[in-house]
């Protein structure tokens, strides 16, 4: 069996129907999805029992009524399990990863200025890209922004007029 | 009347400030070449007219003081820069055995004027109205604290053997009995070379320049005519700065069978700056906390070995 | 936060950094105790436009996230496509990517090592090390026709060939670099005044750095053997057996170390490359239009991991195009160094993740960057920083 199986079927065995639809893309690549509320446990468990020390990145993508928040995490830097998840876009609100992985605090809070997703319990989600006089509520990266309104806050200085 | 002449032309102010430019074309050249770059290459043959076109260009710039300077120490201190080492280089002798200005303990005026320079320094730093000139203006108040003494040391040490305390005498007697202070105190030598380094703050103890920190150090707030004065200064002090290894330990003009003792003096000059611009390219930067301790540590107890001994054998 | 810390701002507008930045120091003293990061200075919205943007104007955008990492992001990408399409490069192509990757790599770090050498003073070694950049820069030249940003990827393979006569002339350049770098890395370690600037600096435990997630040459000079063209191998690199450049020093000076070898380690995989490289195309014709699918692609960028997530539509340009560059990863590594260490070793600290900021800003659109110069002035910036000591 391949490190790859081995790792889905641990993630199978352990968390049933909680993880739906997890799958081996290719060679170093699982990908798979979950329920808002077990995502934490399910990287806690990767980290922790699987050994996955490494987050690379997290990405955010609207998908029109939900945004979608896919996690990728690296075991021994070859295998990467992307984990997504969906959140409503009313309420994108969904607990905070820095305590088990400390580097998601960045990508945290790059998500959250450019998606608007809260992430609860991250001690410092301060602007990091966006400009100090963006105005609040819109998020560039979200589909209903468009390039064209972006230019308009631009031009305008920072405020929409 | 021949006095007034010999103190504006030669050797006096023109001259000075002409070598001054000359010295910063060779120094520049000569690092270039180390580094395997060209240097100044087309203004005048060789670029030997770059110092004095970057200083006539200063001229024309806008002159710009920062609204939380204190004027008059701003104005002040580009002046001072300039004309404390000139004043310095009239008591050091150049084209003969006497400096236009020699009295006994002039050697003595010449290290107060030394003290002045960097206290002026720490000033136009601090009164800069700028953060990084007033960080700049600190380390260079202390890394004073570092070379001062063993700066002092070396400095006096060849007034020992002359038993004099003029400058002009020192190396009169110096060039009389062969008795360079280069083969009779080397260690002296070497002290006066490093203090000599941090007070041009020249690598490796620019600290307070270090332009990767601050900019430009204590000088930043400084443009148009104030800083080509300040930059002019700072040539007038490395031909100081040469001239004084070449006066107080290299035996200072001479009469070489028939070569006249103001080529002599050059020749040493020159041997002294192409040294101090050597040592400039060696090395990388000191942090100013290893400056202190290196300076306590080694020079200080180096120079007063050197004393003592002076002492023993005088 | 106690009474007697003071901020020290340093950028966006700073000598020591060569893009624009803000670090909020909390000092005490001399010595540092906390660091903030603010980015986006440069930040150009390029995630936002590739959805606007047919795959391969997607391809010219991410080719312009950086300018020294150029060929990692483009590679990056077009691997990502690639996958979406299954369609597989030619075995050529993937050898001549190898090259021009490892041609960048070299390139980079050269750079970084004149500006390592300028950031404690020691600015011979710094024009000497960028004269020879001028070698390596020329070898990219002759490969591709440009000293930066190659362009020499596209999806389906490369689109220039190497011949004999350009062959012969890379590897006479090789012989010429490998002589001088082991002189310089000889040349430091044993320079007094490099080492009392880089021994014990910035250092980030083998625990630590696995723990902040940092990538590339940090890591690796923490002891950390990690490198993702040995990990997850991708292009030719499963074909040519090389070492991953691992030090145990985890101080500034290992971080030089590691580049430095890592050069050397790049020409002789540039040599093998060039040796084993098979006959063929090198190109492969694609569609325009890609069926729903997702990608996840990662190359080592010469600062480390570089991934890209791609996501297509049934259309000709993509649902969404994720970014994540080596210099994020590194920042939480690098506020953790920079705490309890001196102000006046930030700059080389800094220096030494090798920080491409408009690689870590990257995102969004238009001429907000023109604008920020326009109006942060240097005397502005002093003001600002008045105002915070003020303030505080």
């Amino acid at each position: 069996m391949s490190k790859e199986e081995e790792i889905l079927e641990k993630i199978k065995g352990k968390f049933g129907n909680n993880i739906k639809d997890i799958t081996i893309k290719r060679s170093r690549r699982i990908f798979a999805e979950t329920d808002m509320k077990y995502l934490k446990e399910i990287l806690r468990y990767a980290k922790d029992e699987l050994g996955f020390d490494h987050i690379s990145t997290i990405t955010g993508e609207d998908l029109g009524e939900e945004l979608e928040l896919i996690y990728h995490i690296a075991y021994q830097n070859a295998i990467e399990l992307s984990i997504k998840t969906k959140i409503p876009k009313e309420n994108p609100r969904i607990a905070t990863i820095v305590d088990l992985y400390p580097p998601a605090g960045i990508y945290e809070r790059e998500v959250h200025d450019l998606l608007g997703v809260v992430f609860e319990g991250n001690p410092d989600l301060s602007p990091l890209l966006l400009p100090d006089n963006w105005p609040k509520g819109v998020y560039p990266l979200r589909k209903d922004v468009s390039l064209e309104e972006i230019k308009e806050i631009i031009e305008k200085g920072g405020e929409k007029g | 009347m021949s006095f007034i002449l010999q103190l504006l032309i030669f050797p006096g102010f023109l001259f000075i400030i002409c070598l001054a430019f000359f010295s910063e074309w060779v120094l520049r050249k000569f690092v270039a070449r180390i580094q395997s770059r060209m240097g100044p290459t087309y203004t005048g043959s060789g670029g030997i007219l770059q110092p004095f076109a970057d200083f006539i260009k200063l001229l024309g710039k806008e002159d710009i003081v920062p609204a939380f300077a204190e004027r008059t120490y701003f104005t002040l201190t580009p002046l001072l820069c300039l004309t404390l080492p000139l004043t310095a280089l009239f008591i050091l002798p150049m084209a003969g055995n006497r400096a236009l200005i020699s009295f006994e303990g002039d050697l003595i005026f010449l290290a107060f004027i030394f003290t002045t320079l960097t206290i002026m320094v720490f000033l136009g730093g601090f009164l800069s109205g700028s953060v990084f000139s007033m960080v700049g203006g600190v380390r260079a108040a202390t890394q004073l604290l570092g070379y001062e003494i063993p700066f002092l040391l070396a400095l006096f040490g060849p007034a020992i053997p002359a038993s004099s305390l003029s400058i002009s005498k020192i190396s009169t007697w110096q060039a009389q009995n062969n008795a360079w202070g280069l083969w009779t105190q080397p260690i002296g030598f070497g002290v006066l070379v490093i203090c000599l380094l941090a007070e041009l703050e020249l690598l490796p103890f620019d600290i307070p320049e270090a332009e990767t920190e601050i900019v430009a150090g204590w000088n930043v707030e400084f443009t148009g005519r104030r800083l080509a004065l300040v930059r002019l200064g700072r040539d007038v002090e490395l031909v100081l700065a040469s001239t004084i290894l070449a006066d107080i330990y290299l035996g200072g003009p001479q009469q070489v069978w028939i070569i006249p003792p103001i080529i002599i003096f050059l020749a040493k000059m020159f041997a002294c700056l192409l040294l101090l611009g050597y040592l400039k390219t060696l090395f990388a930067r000191f942090r100013i906390d290893q400056v202190l301790s290196g300076m306590w540590k080694y020079v200080i107890p180096a120079a007063m070995i050197q004393f003592i001994i002076l002492k023993l054998i005088w | 936060m106690s009474g007697s810390t003071i901020k020290v701002i340093i950028g966006p507008q700073h000598p020591a950094l060569k893009e624009p930045e803000r670090f909020i120091l909390e000092t005490e003293g001399e010595y540092v105790v906390d660091v903030k990061v603010r980015i986006g200075y440069i930040h150009r919205g390029i995630e936002k436009a590739m959805e606007n943007r047919t795959y391969l104007q997607g391809l010219y955008l991410s080719e312009r996230v950086c300018g020294i990492c150029s060929d990692a992001h483009t590679t990056c990408y077009v691997q990502g496509v690639e996958e979406l399409l299954g369609v597989e490069p030619p075995p050529r192509s993937r050898f001549i990517r190898v090259v021009v990757a490892e041609l960048e790599r070299i390139h980079s770090h050269l750079l970084w090592l004149g500006i390592a050498a300028h950031e404690i003073g020691f600015d011979t070694l710094f024009m000497y090390v960028w004269r020879d950049r001028e070698v390596v820069m020329d070898l990219l030249e002759i490969v591709s026709g440009n000293r930066v940003h190659y362009a020499t990827n596209t999806i389906g393979g490369v689109r220039r060939d190497l011949n004999d006569e350009k062959i012969h002339k890379i590897l006479k350049g090789l012989k010429t670099l490998e002589d001088r770098v082991k002189e310089y890395l000889r040349m430091i370690q044993k320079e007094q005044t490099v080492l009392k600037r880089t021994v014990n600096v910035g250092i980030l435990s083998k625990s630590d750095a696995i723990k902040y997630g940092a990538v590339g040459p940090t890591i690796r000079a923490s002891g950390v053997k990690r490198d993702v063209r040995a990990d997850d191998p991708y292009a030719a690199y499963d074909e040519i057996p090389f070492n991953v450049v691992v030090e145990d020093g985890c101080d500034c000076l290992a971080r030089i170390m590691v580049r430095g070898r890592e050069v050397l380690e790049s020409i002789h995989i540039i040599r093998e490359a060039l040796k084993k490289m098979p006959g063929g195309e090198i190109r492969v014709r694609v569609k325009p239009r890609i069926p729903p699918a997702e990608a996840l692609s990662r190359v080592e960028a010469p600062r480390g991991e570089l991934l890209y997530y791609i996501r297509s539509n049934g259309t000709d340009k993509p649902e969404r195009c994720k970014i994540r560059t080596p210099t994020l990863a590194n920042i939480p590594s690098l506020c953790k160094m920079l705490v309890g260490g001196y102000i006046a070793d930030v700059p080389i600290v800094l220096a030494g993740i090798d920080p491409c900021f408009a690689c870590m800003d990257r995102v969004l659109v238009i001429d907000r960057e023109k604008k920020e110069a326009k109006v942060w002035t240097l005397d502005m910036l002093r003001r600002y920083g008045r105002e915070w000591y003020r303030k505080r």
